[in-house]
């Protein structure tokens, strides 16, 4: 029995089954609607839903202060979401969407995004407003409505959405490493921030990317190509050549003890896989600007190449922690690299306005 | 330890109860926070990638991705007020005359539940009525 209860594929189906109940009953329907049953039922499965989390993504460890606010954060976006589903009244259901707004700002600050976390209380405070004026103005049901109290296929909608979540929390836990492990390592592929690689290997990256950036910047043909030699050497000692040799030889010592036998490596460990692929996509790239650039002859060298080498580099690498500094480097990262979709992201604001003000400025004689 | 799975959880979680509410809900202002709902769920998903990557990227397409939430958000309340000029009601099932042909409409065979409006205590009648054809004494009054 208690092998059974620990299954995390029933643990999923059963907390599901439960919300999917409970949503039904308590979605504003004339009959058969049950407020405590239904709160009792979407409590349930949020529980069912938290243990399926801890016991197969890790229970709270270590930390104490960021897996409180976590998990504080978590219920009441999740819980104040379900309220505002199941809410009559739109008026109450605005400040349960206010309440998830700051439990999920919470949750940006935990992922490093003091920026966003504020810009979107400000801007969401402004949209909760307008919506309760819309509430005040337009909506002065009194008793009973149609709006208000009846639902669209309660009982499908409920099956559809759960049935949606199901899908993807199912297809993470597939993506989960395998090897169940009390070592910390096992973890490891999906921590905050990732940490795939070793130390070593990031830091030998970030030089790479720091040649290549170098190689870009100038357009000395004979600099270009002295510093894109450099980052093909490095690159190619830092992922090993042939066979298994360098950085890459400590990374597959590191995650030996989780593979099992030195002499066959399981295929079908994700995390050799994932580190597999990586190295073989770094690998092929660095190919890539051996045949396109280094042999070709100096003065018909293209960029192109050694970009998607940067590129790839930087994915790999990665920052390791984000940095502090959140605003400037937004703003730097948003003129520099993101400016296309900055001046498209203004256009359509403009136009939204336009938009807006074109449907709804009608003159009140005009019925048309 | 908090991995990325337990971000993505709960991106999915609020995602999949916006879906509920956006395919069950009749009020449009409900839908509306539904889809909003929706889409910070998806935020946060953006977020928990760009943190493990340790790449600002996954923020600034958070940014982006608020302000096509508030472009919806303006064109979504216009259209609101447009159509409850029309309708006079915030219920989305009085539109379902926009319906595709051959399509059977949508009947709600259910009666709501009669709810006896409370009935609020009125003070009795006192005083004396004002009179009406003197004004001259009403005036020396003030």
């Amino acid at each position: 029995m208690p092998t059974e209860l620990s299954n995390p594929k029933l643990q999923l189906a059963f907390a599901l089954v439960l919300g999917a109940v409970g949503a039904f009953l308590l979605l504003p329907k004339p009959k058969a609607r049950s407020i405590a049953a239904g709160t009792f039922l979407l409590v349930a499965a949020l529980a069912v839903l938290g243990v399926f989390v801890t016991e197969s993504f890790g229970r709270p460890i270590g930390e104490l202060v960021p897996d409180i606010l976590f998990w504080l954060f978590s219920t009441g976006a999740v819980g104040f979401g379900a309220l505002l589903v199941t809410q009559r009244n739109p008026a109450r259901g605005a400040i349960a969407f206010a309440f998830v707004i700051l439990s999920s700002c919470g949750l940006f600050l935990l992922l490093a995004a003091p920026f966003l976390m504020a810009a979107t209380i400000i801007i969401y405070a402004g949209a909760i407003i307008v919506t309760f004026l819309f509430v005040l103005m337009l909506s002065n049901v009194k008793g009973p409505s149609n709006e208000n109290d009846r639902s669209r296929e309660p009982l499908l909608g409920s099956l559809a959405g759960f049935a949606f979540i199901g899908l993807i929390l199912f297809a993470l836990l597939q993506a989960k490493p395998v090897v169940a492990s009390t070592d910390e390592s096992a973890e490891v592929e999906f921590a905050l921030p990732a940490s795939l690689l070793t130390k070593e290997d990031r830091v030998a990256l970030r030089e790479v990317r720091a040649d290549l950036d170098a190689a870009l910047a100038t357009d000395d043909v004979k600099l270009v190509s002295e510093k894109a030699k450099s980052a093909h050497d490095k690159l190619a000692e830092t992922i090993g050549g042939d066979g298994v040799t360098g950085q890459r030889k400590t990374v597959l010592e590191r995650l030996r003890p989780l593979i099992g036998d030195p002499k066959k490596p399981s295929t079908h460990d994700p995390r050799l896989l994932a580190f597999t692929q990586q190295t073989l996509q770094l690998q092929k790239t660095n190919d890539d600007v051996e045949e396109k650039y280094l042999m070709a002859s100096p003065g018909k060298a293209d960029k192109a190449s050694l970009q998607k080498l940067r590129d790839v580099v930087t994915v790999y690498s990665g920052n390791g922690q984000l940095p502090a500094r959140n605003v400037g480097n937004i703003g730097l990262l948003l003129y520099s690299e993101h400016l296309l979709a900055v001046e498209m992201a203004g256009t359509l604001l403009l136009v939204a306005t336009i938009g807006a003000v074109a449907i709804a400025g009608r003159k009140k004689g005009d019925k048309s | 330890m908090i991995s990325l799975n337990h971000f993505l959880v709960v991106g999915a979680v609020l995602f999949g109860l916006g879906l509920v509410g956006f395919l069950t809900r009749r009020n449009l202002i409900t839908l509306f926070l539904c889809a909003e709902l929706m889409l910070q769920g998806v935020v946060l998903n953006f977020l928990a990638f760009g943190r493990m990557h340790g790449s600002l990227n996954g923020q600034v397409f958070g940014l982006f991705i608020i302000t096509v939430a508030a472009c919806e958000a303006g064109l979504g309340l216009a259209l609101f007020l447009m159509l409850y000029r029309r309708g006079r009601s915030l219920d989305s099932g009085i539109w379902q005359t926009l319906r595709e042909q051959g399509v059977p409409s949508a009947v709600d065979s259910e009666p709501l539940p009669i709810v006896v409006a409370e009935v609020h205590p009125v003070l009795t009648v006192a005083g004396r009525k004002p009179g009406v054809g003197t004004p001259a004494e009403g005036a020396s009054r003030v």
